[in-house]
C-alpha cells in the first residue's frame, strides 16, 4: 500500500496502482519526543506528528510513502526519513518523492512529466491503467454527490487545519465552514486531467504542473481568495495562518486588501498555533457570534 | 537592538585589508554602473550561476551580499520594522528578505545607494517555500521580472559526496538534475541576450570556468593547510572575507591573484608557527551563515579561553562545491556546481556527512551551530548534523539567532553562552 505525505500529488496514478492508502494518518496532538530530536522548529507541524508516528511503527503496514516536491516541508521530510532509515534510527515503509516542478516554463513542465512517467514505471502503472483512472476521475467530478450545505457560510482560508476543530468552532456560532483540513487538501483531486489525450502521463503532468494550490504555486493567492469568497457565497471570512507558514504569509497584505475590498466581516489571525492552543477556536466563535448579533 | 553589536574583529593578514578595500571599491564601481550609468544589471541569489553573468559582462547584485551590506550598516531592524508596518508577519524569513524589506521601506535617504534601481531580472533557485514569493514580490516592487530556477529533488545520495564531486560530478549530482539546470541556464542566457543586447561568449565562459578552478584550488589548498596546522594560523573572521570576496568575483584576474596571495600568506604564517590566537587550546567549528552584524564574536574567547573558531563553511566549501573537472562540458560542470550548492549545506545526508568529515579533518574540539528561528532552510539539517557530530565525539552547542537580524543578537550574552558551554563540557 502507498500513502501520501504532501500536496499536489498524482491521485489518479495512485488510484491506478490499486494500492492507494490515502493520506498518512497522524495524530496532531501526539507528543513528539523523538521527532523533536531530529526536526527543527520551523517545519510545518504535521511533519513532527508524521515522523513520530513513523518512529512508533504506525506506518509499518505500508509499502511506500510518497512525498511531494511541491511543498518544502514534504520534500525535506523525505530526506530526513531516508537519512534516519540509513542510520538505522527509523524503520517502516520506503520513502519516495515525486519531483513536481511548478515554475511556469516549458522546462519545468517537461521535468514534471518526465518524473511522473518514471514514477509510473516504478509503480508499474501502464498508460492504459492511468487513462482509465483519469476517465474515472471525470466521472467522479460530475456525479454531483457533494450537495451544497445549508446555512450561512464562513470561508475558512489560509493554513489547512489538522482536523475539524476550527470548522466545529464555526459551526458552534451557527455558520457552515467552507475550507479544507490538511488531509482534505492533499486528497483534493482538483480539476480532472485531460482525457483521451493519447498520452495520459503528459496530461496528468500538465495538471500537476499547473495546479494553483500550495506553497510552490505561482498562482495569485489573493485572486484565489477572491475566487473562494465568490464560490462559497461566504458572509464572513476567517484568514488563519500558523507560525510555521513560510510561503503564503508573504501575500498577507494582498489577501488583507482582497478581504477588505469584499466588504465582508473578517477575522485575520496570523502566527497561530496549529493545534489551536492559543484560543483560535474561541476567537473564531466569538467573532462569528458578533457577526450574527 | 543588541547590547553590543558590531564588535570589530581583529585582522592579521595583509590580504584581508586588501580584499575589503577591493570590495569597497567594487561596491562604489558597481553603484556607478548600476545607479549612475544605469547599466542593465541583475539581482541574484548566491546559489545561482553567477558565471553566466560574469561571462556576459553583466553586473550583478547578490542578494546575500546586499543583505550583509545593509546589515553591516545597522539598518536591518529599521527595514524589517517597515515590512511589518506594511502588513507582513514579523516572523517572516529574514535572510533572503532584507533586500525586499529595504525596497518596501522606500527610504532613499537611509537606503544604501539610495535604494536599488530596477534590474533587468531577478534570479533565484527555489530552495525553500518562501524564496519564490520574496523574489516575486521584489520583482513586482522594482518593476522587473523574476526568473526562477528549479531545485530538483535529489534522489542519488552519497554521504561522502565531497570526495567525488570534482571528478565524478555527473554521478554525484544526478545526470537528469544537471540536464535540467543546463536547460534553464540556456533559457536564462536567451533572456539576458534579449534584454541586455550582450552576447554569451562560450569560449570566454570556458576560460572563466578554468580560472575559477584555479582560484578555488588555492583556497582549498589553504583550507587543507589550516586544517592540519597547529595553531590555526587564521581566524574564520579572516577566512570568510578572503574566500567570499574573491568568490563574488570568481574567475576574474583579481580574484585568482587574491586567492593565490591569501594561500601564500596562510602558508607563510603556518611556516612561521604563527597562530590566530596567542595560545590556542580549543578548536571550534562555526556551522551556519556568518553573523555579519557582529564579526568580533568569533574572536571573543581567544584571549581568556584560547578558544579559536578555526572552521566555518565558506572556506572549505571552496574545494568540493566549486572545483570541477570540466571535461569539455563547461555548462554541465557549472550546472553540477550550482544544482546542489544549497542542498549540500542544509540537507542530510550531504550536510551531516561533509561537516562530520570536516570536523575530523580539522581536529575540532566543539561545534557551535546557528539556528535561525524564522528560517526553515537555514535550520534544516542542523539537528541531524549535531547528532552525527556528537556520535563522532564532538560536543555541539546550538544557538538561536539570526545572521542578519541584529535585534535578537546580544554579543555579551552569546559569548557567555559559548563560554558556559565549553566549561560545561569540561573543555575550558
Amino acid at each position: 500500500m502507498i500513502a501520501i505525505a504532501g500536496p499536489n500529488l498524482p491521485l489518479e496514478l495512485l488510484t491506478a496502482t490499486g494500492r492507494h492508502a490515502g493520506v498518512v494518518g497522524f495524530d496532531p496532538d501526539l507528543e513528539t519526543p523523538r521527532a523533536d530530536r531530529w526536526l527543527e522548529s520551523k517545519f510545518a507541524p504535521w511533519a513532527r506528528a508524521v515522523l513520530e508516528g513513523w518512529a512508533q511503527g504506525a506506518y509499518d503496514d505500508l509499502d511506500q510513502v510518497l512525498f511531494s516536491r511541491a511543498d518544502d516541508t514534504s520534500q525535506r521530510l523525505y530526506y530526513y526519513v531516508c537519512e534516519l532509515q540509513r542510520r538505522g534510527l527509523l524503520g517502516g515503509p520506503e520513502a519516495i518523492v515525486l519531483d513536481i516542478a511548478k515554475i511556469p516554463r516549458r522546462t519545468s513542465l517537461d521535468r514534471t512529466v518526465e518524473k511522473l512517467r518514471e514514477m509510473g514505471e516504478r509503480l508499474c502503472v501502464s498508460e492504459e491503467a492511468l487513462e482509465k483512472a483519469i476517465v474515472a476521475s471525470h466521472d467522479r467530478a460530475g456525479d454531483g454527490s457533494t450537495a451544497p450545505g445549508e446555512g450561512r457560510v464562513c470561508l475558512l482560508a489560509g493554513t489547512n487545519p489538522p482536523d475539524m476543530r476550527l470548522h466545529e468552532a464555526v459551526a458552534r456560532a451557527g455558520f457552515r465552514a467552507a475550507g479544507r483540513t490538511l488531509a482534505q487538501e492533499w486528497l483534493d483531486p482538483g480539476a480532472p486531467a485531460q482525457r483521451d489525450s493519447g498520452d495520459p502521463y503528459a496530461a496528468l503532468g500538465r495538471k500537476l504542473h499547473a495546479r494553483g494550490e500550495g506553497p510552490r504555486s505561482f498562482a495569485d493567492p489573493a485572486a484565489a481568495l477572491r475566487a473562494g469568497l465568490a464560490a462559497s457565497g461566504a458572509e464572513a471570512v476567517v484568514l488563519w495562518r500558523i507560525e510555521e507558514d513560510e510561503a503564503q504569509c508573504w501575500h498577507l497584505p494582498q489577501e488583507r486588501a482582497a478581504i477588505e475590498a469584499s466588504g465582508l466581516p473578517s477575522l485575520i489571525l496570523t502566527r497561530r498555533d496549529w493545534l489551536g492552543r492559543d484560543g483560535s477556536a474561541a476567537q473564531i466563535e466569538s467573532f462569528l457570534m458578533e457577526v450574527s448579533a | 537592538m543588541s547590547q553590543s553589536a558590531n564588535q570589530r574583529s581583529r585582522k592579521m593578514l595583509a590580504c584581508t585589508a586588501e580584499a575589503t578595500a577591493y570590495q569597497k571599491a567594487f561596491g562604489q564601481d558597481l553603484r556607478r554602473r548600476v545607479v549612475d550609468d544605469q547599466e542593465p544589471y541583475a539581482i541574484v541569489q548566491a546559489d545561482t550561476p553567477h558565471e553566466l553573468f560574469h561571462a556576459m559582462g553583466i553586473p550583478i547584485v547578490t542578494n546575500q551580499w546586499w543583505s550583509a551590506y545593509i546589515s553591516a550598516k545597522q539598518l536591518s531592524g529599521r527595514y524589517f520594522d517597515a515590512m511589518v508596518d506594511k502588513g507582513f508577519p514579523a516572523n517572516s524569513c529574514k535572510y533572503c528578505s532584507l533586500g525586499l524589506a529595504c525596497t518596501l521601506a522606500n527610504e532613499p535617504e537611509t537606503a544604501p545607494w539610495g535604494g536599488l534601481p530596477s534590474p533587468t531580472v531577478l534570479v533565484a533557485r527555489l530552495t525553500c517555500d518562501c524564496i519564490q514569493h520574496v523574489f516575486g514580490l521584489w520583482a513586482h516592487e522594482l518593476g522587473s521580472e523574476f526568473f526562477a530556477m528549479e531545485a530538483p529533488a535529489w534522489e542519488h545520495k552519497e554521504e561522502d559526496w565531497y570526495a567525488n564531486a570534482r571528478a565524478d560530478w555527473e554521478r554525484v549530482y544526478q545526470p537528469d538534475r544537471i540536464a535540467q539546470m543546463v536547460r534553464e541556464m540556456e533559457d536564462l542566457i536567451v533572456l539576458l541576450e534579449e534584454r541586455t543586447g550582450r552576447k554569451f561568449d562560450a569560449a570566454k565562459f570556458e576560460t572563466l570556468m578554468e580560472r575559477i578552478n584555479e582560484q578555488e584550488g588555492y583556497i582549498w589548498e589553504a583550507a587543507r593547510a589550516i586544517g592540519e596546522a597547529r595553531p590555526c594560523p587564521v581566524s574564520i573572521a579572516e577566512q570568510m572575507p578572503n574566500t567570499m570576496i574573491p568568490q563574488w568575483h570568481r574567475g576574474s584576474d583579481w580574484a585568482v591573484a587574491h586567492a593565490r596571495k591569501f594561500r601564500d600568506e596562510v602558508l607563510e604564517r603556518i611556516a612561521q608557527g604563527q597562530g590566530a590566537a596567542t595560545q590556542e587550546r580549543l578548536r571550534l567549528m562555526w556551522i551556519g551563515a556568518g553573523v555579519w552584524h557582529d564579526p568580533g564574536f568569533y574572536q571573543a574567547l581567544e584571549e581568556n579561553l584560547g578558544a579559536v573558531f578555526v572552521w566555518s563553511m565558506y572556506m572549505p566549501f571552496a574545494g568540493p562545491a566549486y572545483i570541477r573537472d570540466i571535461k569539455g562540458r563547461p555548462m554541465e560542470a557549472l550546472a553540477s556546481r550550482v544544482a546542489s550548492m544549497n542542498e549540500t549545506l542544509h540537507l542530510p545526508p550531504w550536510m551531516s556527512g561533509w561537516i562530520t568529515s570536516e570536523a575530523k579533518r580539522c581536529g575540532i574540539d566543539a561545534a557551535v551551530i546557528l539556528l535561525p528561528p524564522d528560517n526553515r532552510l537555514s535550520q534544516s539539517g542542523t539537528k541531524l548534523t549535531a547528532l552525527a557530530l556528537e556520535e563522532a565525539g564532538v560536543p555541539v552547542l546550538m544557538i538561536d539567532a539570526d545572521m542578519v537580524d541584529a535585534k535578537i543578537w546580544d554579543h555579551d550574552r552569546m559569548v557567555a553562552m559559548v563560554e558556559a558551554f565549553l566549561r560545561d563540557k569540561g573543555l575550558a
